[in-house]
């Protein structure tokens, strides 16, 4: 670490992974109500609400963190200013905690979920973005000043480099893709058209361009590579991402009411969206493979994890059922749920594990650390969370068989065509629950252990 | 290329598509009120109250939600109104096993979402969802099987596996009553048999008609 300001990261980590333990607790509470549906006090809905939204939290909190780190060093100088940066983690700390009170309250009383100025008080029943319209405005508050600080950073020291461009580039349009998600329309099909802009050109836009520029600068980071070759390839990349992601979209527009033409232009370009994916994976073994000195073997090992897994879970999971043929039977069936679960864990959960394997030991400022821990976090999430897709993929064969082809009710198939399924899944939710434990346990333990002499050193790169 | 070349392609390439999008839906929230009835007070009211009860939480809807629960998109085509009424005010007591709990909906409260409900099954999806292959498949029958199918009985009761759960299974109805005037005393009017019944009368069906699906449900032992 050469910026005392790049410390500002370790506020949003720790933020980041205890989310991400409650986020599993709570996922594995899910699944208990998917085999008895009155297991917990809460209903369904309101733990679901939680399991997303701690998800879609925690992996902004962790892309903050990261871009706190990456900008000072590509701008080589300290963060504009460190006290508006705490400002703003505390100011999300504390939004946070409450929408997540409103939640609970509102799944203890619903009448509380009262309109007022239009809008529903504590919960806004829509899909990844229930936060009500007051936290709106809060969270688009933080995320402004956020992009300030950041921008600039970067102005002051008038050196911009393609990371840092790209990573902030990716940053803007995530706040703008937040703004169409805000407004009330009267008409579902309308609400549903600028959902997906938020939920689509998020996950399959704005993030994976981040994703690009963090996986460009952790390969700088733990193998040295030349900067202009990994720049280049990061180009190219999220290139790519943007003209198929872009119209990609498409394939959400299938059948919510919207015209047919969709069907082709979704159909296509959602096809090509794994061939930026897979260029990321080949792209990180041929850095590899160039490069013979590896400063940080688990933090390169989770980067290609990431990379990998991005390419399994969000490209190939996704373009089995992307083409309109396919999905007419498919679409709203666990089969989405299979691809939700790999591709959030590929893209974004191994990134932010990754970046902060490769960052947290420059930030406490030790050369070598302990990794026997991590590795076995990564390898316990890693096979539960495979287990878990295969459970949750056969699931849904079984409900598209038996539901959409042969006309069976869907209570039936899921009460009892798949109630093995969701044990499996149940159980292997508890080993994912026990990798997360470690992974945070890990995350506070991290350069403080004494190292065995098998452990590999840290320098700064 | 360049790293500038290649960077200006990312930027530039980047706006062309994003612009043909924009020029795809603004072509699109043209065509949408066309393809879709029009939207009232009520169905307005009935889209509020299904933001306020979350009910996308466990159901889905155009096949976007949770997963948890049925896809609510063309409900009120393959379920009567009366019965969703009852079921919304309180699933437990139209179905002992129904997992949807209690959430406090009012009688005016559901018929504004079940309104809301008809819109959303009236809006052309490009036929989604699919009919079953297996229902293009079934010959017509005769008798009381043909009954059954013409009223879409099958849309709430199992027999031998195949219908939905909203209602009791079929498979054994004639253990549990075999006498045929019992049934066509239900049929008419099933809350005159079954206090507090959500099944909605069948008024409209002829004498022949009753008596040939009593015929039938008589012999399902």
């Amino acid at each position: 670490m050469k910026y005392q300001s790049q410390k500002i990261a370790q506020y949003f980590y720790t933020f980041a992974v205890v989310l991400f333990l409650v986020q599993v607790l709570v996922g594995v509470i899910a699944a208990f109500q998917f085999i008895w549906p009155d297991f917990f006090i809460l209903n369904f809905n309101t733990i679901r609400t939680l399991h997303i939204n701690a998800l879609v939290v925690w992996l902004l909190m962790g892309l903050m963190g990261a871009t706190y780190y990456v900008v000072p060093e590509e701008s080589q100088r300290e963060l504009w200013s460190v006290p508006l940066a705490l400002f703003q983690f505390w100011a999300t700390v504390v939004t946070v905690t409450l929408v997540v009170l409103g939640y609970i309250w509102m799944g203890l009383d619903p009448q509380a979920n009262k309109v007022v100025l239009g809008t529903q008080l504590l919960n806004e029943g829509r899909e990844y973005i229930e936060a009500p319209r007051w936290a709106d405005w809060l969270i688009a508050l933080s995320v402004i000043l956020f992009l300030v600080n950041n921008f600039m950073t970067m102005f002051k020291s008038k050196r911009w480099t393609g990371i840092q461009g790209t990573l902030l580039g990716g940053l803007t349009f995530l706040a703008l893709m937040y703004l169409p998600g805000m407004a009330y329309t009267s008409s579902m099909v309308k609400d549903q058209f600028f959902w997906w802009w938020v939920i689509h050109l998020w996950v399959e836009g704005a993030w994976e361009i981040i994703a690009g520029a963090l996986l460009a600068f952790m390969l700088m980071k733990v193998v040295g590579a030349k900067r202009e070759v990994v720049e280049k390839w990061m180009y190219i990349e999220v290139g790519l991402v943007m003209f198929t992601g872009i119209l990609g979209t498409g394939h959400h527009y299938y059948w919510i009411g919207t015209p047919e033409y969709w069907l082709w232009v979704g159909g296509v370009f959602s096809s090509l969206e794994p061939i930026p994916l897979l260029l990321m994976v080949w792209d990180a073994f041929r850095t590899t493979r160039e490069h013979r000195v590896v400063t940080n073997k688990i933090g390169l090992f989770l980067a290609t994890a990431h990379a990998i897994f991005n390419f399994v879970g969000a490209g190939l999971w996704g373009v089995i059922h992307t083409l309109p043929q396919v999905n007419k039977w498919t679409h709203g069936t666990q089969i989405t749920t299979a691809h939700g679960h790999l591709a959030f864990y590929g893209a974004y959960v191994l990134l932010i594990v990754a970046m902060i394997y490769i960052t947290m030991p420059l930030i406490r400022g030790v050369t070598e650390f302990k990794t026997s821990r991590g590795y076995r976090s990564f390898w316990w999430m890693t096979i539960s969370m495979v287990f878990i897709v295969l459970t949750i993929t056969g699931a849904g064969m079984v409900q598209v068989y038996m539901e959409r082809l042969l006309g069976l009710d869907y209570v039936a198939v899921k009460g009892t065509y798949n109630l093995w399924f969701w044990i499996f899944r149940a159980i292997f939710g508890f080993g994912f629950l026990y990798g997360v434990w470690l992974l945070v346990l890990d995350f506070f333990k991290l350069g403080k252990e004494p190292v065995s002499a098998a452990s590999p050193a840290v320098q700064e790169a | 290329m360049s790293n500038k070349g290649v960077r200006n392609l990312f930027i530039f390439g980047s706006v062309f598509f994003f612009l043909i999008f924009l020029g795809l839906s603004y072509d699109t929230i043209k065509q949408l009120d066309k393809r879709a009835p029009e939207i009232t007070e009520e169905v307005n009211a009935g889209k509020m109250l299904w933001h306020k009860y979350d009910c996308i939480g466990c159901h889905t809807i155009f096949g976007n939600g949770s997963y948890f629960a049925p896809d609510l998109t063309k409900t009120t085509v393959n379920k009567p109104t009366d019965y969703l009424k009852k079921f919304l005010v309180n699933p437990r007591k139209v179905k002992k096993t129904a997992a949807m709990p209690v959430l406090g909906i009012t009688a005016e409260e559901a018929e504004k979402i079940i309104v809301f409900l008809d819109w959303t099954s009236k809006v052309n999806t490009n036929d989604w969802p699919p009919k079953p292959v297996l229902a293009s498949l079934v010959q017509p029958k005769a008798g009381g099987v043909a009954v059954y199918q013409k009223y879409g009985c099958s849309a709430c009761h199992v027999i031998g596996g195949v219908g939905g759960t909203s209602g009791p299974d079929l498979t054994h109805a004639a253990l549990r009553q075999p006498d045929p005037e019992w049934h066509k005393k239900h049929l008419i009017d099933p809350a005159s048999v079954v206090p507090d019944s959500a099944m909605p009368p069948y008024p409209q069906m002829t004498e022949e008609e009753l008596n040939q699906l009593a015929d039938y449900l008589i012999t399902l032992k």
